[in-house]
């Protein structure tokens, strides 16, 4: 339909109405739109649409309806998951190889290389999902840097191969569990464990175990290679910041010597007990982690259409403090259940160590969630001074205390730690307006 | 301009030039190629969820003064700064809200509180993170919506989504304004919206003058988008009353405005701009040499992005309605989807099957010879809603050949006498132009023929050159004073 120059009567003006109703099916939004849409579909002249756009405008306030909230970023959730089984698969090879790697090198020697290879996994675990993992198209991402990336990874390589003793242990120990976590990410999980499983059956018929674990190493870096070369590139993503991973690898080192700081848990010299003792509350941490992925989809979908009036309203049960009571309960409750589970198993095979170790791994997984959720909202020093003081706490207790209490550093670190984190959380989380608004969309 | 020193120019860009193919992107190449007597500094704007790659090589002349992700996780620059500069204002947002949003304007105020942001960079993260900005802002937005104007129509009711996502704009409007920008003798700004913060600051803080290019009429653009968009009342309120706040801000500081057609000027002149700091400029084509005869195949040939701005899924109409008609026609659209709007595309695609084109019409994908492409045509389409002044008609004019267009923009202008103009939308009418010029290859000729002339008498890039060059260097001379009172933030 083309209008003639709109000379101001009223039939100009219901015809310029009927233009804008028939192609916005809804009155304009005020002249500008009017005059917009009288120009590109009515065929008026720029000077005349404007003139003719405020004549046309409907007293009425429009309703909003606003489209229900829609996450775009399941890719993130798979991270989440894909890095959680990797955690969880690690946890069970440490478990597995514990007995034939300490059998080979010696309880010191193996210890020594654990004590170092976890807080190292951690580091670049938290490092590389804050840069690329956890991010939409995350391996191919990781692939545009990839030079940068192997150039970090050979200098750390040949920092601990050049230590004698424990020192390529711990490099190969670090690379099969890192490696690991890439591959879950690139939906590869079921494969890596398979190949776990085959070099821990292969230890356990009597392979030599140090060359055992060197061919998984040298097996599962190629993976790692192939995943990055043939992921699917869904538009070029933007990595992470180097400031944002450089602290996050800080954290996740921090947390991974809070788990192997305390010298009463035993790492290497009770064989397969410290490993298994930290599954529940892996398994709790990676649950309650899951859930607590959708604050950042689930605080604004249950805002929308909440008034303007009440966007800066506290509320005692909102929804940011309903999703993270539910991570709480989840932690808490499956932490629970499979501790009785393992300490039942380790009853039944003898196992030989104190169930105050299910405590300690269980405030240290309470302590990960909550610096983890800190270090996502973007709180990242408070999340570092939590890990800082975690640590601290663990160490001046275990060494300088000397409690009875296997694990007591450990339950002590993490105590204080949450506790501390969970400070700032209690006044943020009360107003679900002011989380979305100045933490979960400015990071 | 030898023996002095070579003027700098700021050219800010907004998500084209140098990280994007397109018309805008193509014509800034060709003005900083063109005038190499002249430094550039060139800082793109960009969306920062993913990662830039160069579409075009800076020349010599030209290099990258900063980039400005948007969106991105990037945080503020480090400034070593005295305890002042970090302390944070918690007004910040709720003045950025009202100024840009708010149908009234208040020019000083809005420019005033982005010279802040770029001298206090490292306050802005910690003043939008603050619960006291926060309440702030929610007091100064049910403001803006309870506002009363004849011509701002009744607001839609918004919620806390709604101001999370406004808020979060807002940041990122003073993020940009934080960036830094180098000392320059001239601000060129290429659009009249994001691209205009950095260049606002810059004349409040040393007074440099600021020239303006609009390619399409930002707002209008902006309108256009959140009509055709399911989007809900509230959300296309936010984008639009943004997209209006920055671009009468960048219309009120600008020195000079150079649309690239007198119908972008007409809307500026519209919306307030004063008419005398108006110069149109038009795009320009490297000289024609020659024009040879269509080739007579039926072929009809399109160049553009497949942009619902472009409106592709009118051309596919067009082309069932051609092929209905003629069913010897066949078509080709060569130009990449817009990155984000996939989607489109695969809309595009599903029509082209519902409508059984096969075929005759094919998506061609990239081309970096449009002429080659051009030439292979019998007739040239475009059925955009929404041009400044396309360079693909006026490829398509300098190879001779015959443009059937919708008549937005400058296209009517440019085509006068030597084109087919119909109304956007207009299928049959597009149909019928194209067929007519299919079947009748003299008339077809004769108006490419016509087409050429024009195009090497009025749209030649050395034109376009000399009329920049000379605007440039009035600009230059020209020092104005300060657009605005210093006020105490």
């Amino acid at each position: 339909m083309r209008l003639a120059v709109a000379g101001g009567g009223e039939t100009e003006s219901s015809a310029a109405g009927a233009v804008i109703q028939a192609r916005l099916g809804r009155p304009p939004q005020d002249a500008l739109e009017a005059a917009v849409v009288l120009e590109a579909w009515g065929g008026l002249p720029a000077a005349a649409a404007l003139r003719a756009g405020p004549r046309v405008l409907s007293s009425k306030m429009l309703p909003s309806r606003p489209q229900r909230w829609r996450s775009d970023d399941q890719e993130g959730r798979r991270a989440v998951l894909a890095e959680g089984i990797g955690l969880l698969v690690a946890i069970l090879s440490i478990a597995a190889l514990a007995g034939p790697l300490s059998d080979e090198l010696g309880n010191a020697t193996f210890e020594r290389a654990l004590r170092v290879a976890l807080p190292l996994t951690l580091a670049l675990q938290w490092a590389l999902r804050s840069r690329y993992l956890g991010r939409r198209s995350g391996i191919a991402c990781l692939g545009g840097d990839w030079v940068a990336v192997c150039a970090i990874a050979l200098a750390i390589a040949g920092g601990l191969v050049a230590i004698p003793g424990w020192g390529a242990v711990a490099a190969m120990l670090a690379a099969v569990w890192v490696g690991g976590t890439v591959l879950a990410r690139r939906g590869w999980g079921l494969a890596y464990a398979g190949l776990l499983v085959l070099a821990t059956v292969g230890m356990l018929v009597g392979l030599p175990a140090v060359e055992t674990l060197a061919a998984l190493t040298g097996v599962t870096l190629l993976g790692v290679v192939i995943a990055v070369r043939t992921a699917r590139v869904t538009g070029l993503a933007m990595p992470g910041t180097v400031g944002r991973a450089l602290a996050a690898g800080a954290i996740g080192a921090l947390l991974g010597i809070l788990l192997i700081g305390d010298p009463s848990l035993g790492w290497g010299i009770h064989g397969a007990f410290p490993a298994l003792a930290l599954v529940p509350s892996v398994v709790g941490s990676f649950w309650g982690g899951y859930h607590l992925w959708q604050f950042h989809d689930e605080v604004p979908r249950r805002m929308r259409g909440v008034e303007l009036s009440r966007a800066s309203a506290t509320m005692a049960r909102g929804p940011a403090t309903d999703i993270v009571l539910a991570a709480l309960a989840r932690l808490v409750g499956i932490t629970l259940a499979l501790s009785l589970v393992v300490a039942f198993i380790g009853e039944w095979t003898e196992g030989t160590d104190s169930a105050s170790l299910f405590v300690g791994f269980g405030c240290a997984a309470l302590v990960c969630l909550f610096v983890s959720l800190l270090e996502s909202l973007g709180c990242v020093r408070w999340a570092m001074t939590c890990a800082i003081v975690s640590v601290a706490v663990e160490l001046v207790v275990a060494h300088v205390l000397q409690p009875p209490v296997a694990g007591a550093g450990l339950i002590a670190g993490g105590t204080v730690g949450t506790v501390l984190a969970i400070a700032p959380l209690v006044g943020l989380l009360r107003s679900p307006g002011r989380v979305l608004a100045t933490t979960l969309w400015i990071r | 301009m030898s023996g002095r020193r070579a003027p700098t120019i700021l050219l800010s860009t907004e998500g084209t030039y140098p990280f994007a193919v397109g018309g805008v992107s193509a014509w800034c190449h060709v003005v900083v190629g063109g005038l190499s007597d002249y430094r550039w500094e060139v800082v793109p704007i960009h969306a920062g969820a993913v990662r830039p790659a160069y579409a075009y090589e800076l020349p010599p002349n030209a290099r990258l003064a900063g980039r400005i992700d948007l969106w991105s996780e990037r945080l503020p620059r480090h400034v070593r700064t005295g305890r002042h500069r970090r302390a944070t204002w918690p007004r910040l947002p709720a003045i950025l809200a009202r100024t840009l949003m708010g149908w009234r304007r208040d020019p000083i105020a809005l420019v005033d509180a982005l010279a802040w942001c770029r001298t206090h960079a490292e306050a802005v993260r910690p003043t939008f993170r603050s619960l006291e900005a926060w309440e702030l802002f929610i007091v100064a937005l049910e403001r803006v919506v309870a506002e009363r104007h004849p011509d701002s129509g009744p607001p839609p009711e918004l919620d806390a989504v709604d101001a999370a996502s406004l808020y979060q704009r807002l940041y990122w409007v003073a993020r940009t304004a934080a960036e830094p920008t180098p000392p320059c003798d001239l601000l060129h700004v290429t659009a009249a919206g994001w691209a205009a913060i950095p260049a606002l600051v810059h004349q409040r803080l040393y007074g440099t003058p600021m020239l303006l290019t609009e390619h399409g009429v930002y707002v209008r653009e902006a309108y256009l988008a959140a009509a055709r968009s399911q989007l809900g009342a509230g959300e296309r309120f936010l984008s639009t009353r943004l997209a209006r706040g920055l671009s009468l801000a960048a219309y009120g500081a600008a020195d000079a405005i150079a649309p690239v057609t007198e119908a972008n000027a007409a809307w500026e002149v519209g919306l307030g701009v004063d008419a005398n700091k108006v110069c149109v400029i038009h795009n320009g084509i490297p000289a024609p040499l020659e024009c040879d005869a269509p080739p007579g195949q039926a072929l009809v040939v399109s160049v553009g992005r497949i942009d619902p701005l472009k409106d592709i899924q009118t051309m596919l109409r067009v082309a069932a309605e051609v092929c209905r008609r003629m069913p010897q026609a066949r078509f080709e659209h060569w130009g990449p989807p817009t990155r984000g709007q996939e989607p489109y595309a695969r809309a595009c695609e599903q029509l082209r099957r519902q409508l059984g084109l096969g075929e005759r019409f094919m998506f061609m994908g990239p081309t970096t010879t449009p002429d080659a492409v051009l030439r292979r045509a019998d007739v040239v389409l475009l059925t955009s809603i929404s041009e400044g002044m396309p360079m693909a008609i006026l490829e398509a004019m300098a190879q001779g050949r015959a443009v059937v267009a919708t008549g937005v923009g400058g296209v009517p202008d440019v085509l006068r006498g030597c084109g087919v103009v119909v109304p956007s939308g207009d299928v049959e009418g597009l149909a019928t132009g194209v067929t007519t010029l299919l079947r009748d290859r003299d008339f077809a000729a004769r108006l490419g023929r016509h087409a050429f002339d024009r195009a090497c008498e009025r749209y030649t890039q050395s034109l376009c050159i000399d009329r920049y060059r000379t605007l440039f260097d009035d600009l230059i001379s020209y020092t104005p004073t300060p657009k605005l009172e210093p006020a105490a933030a």
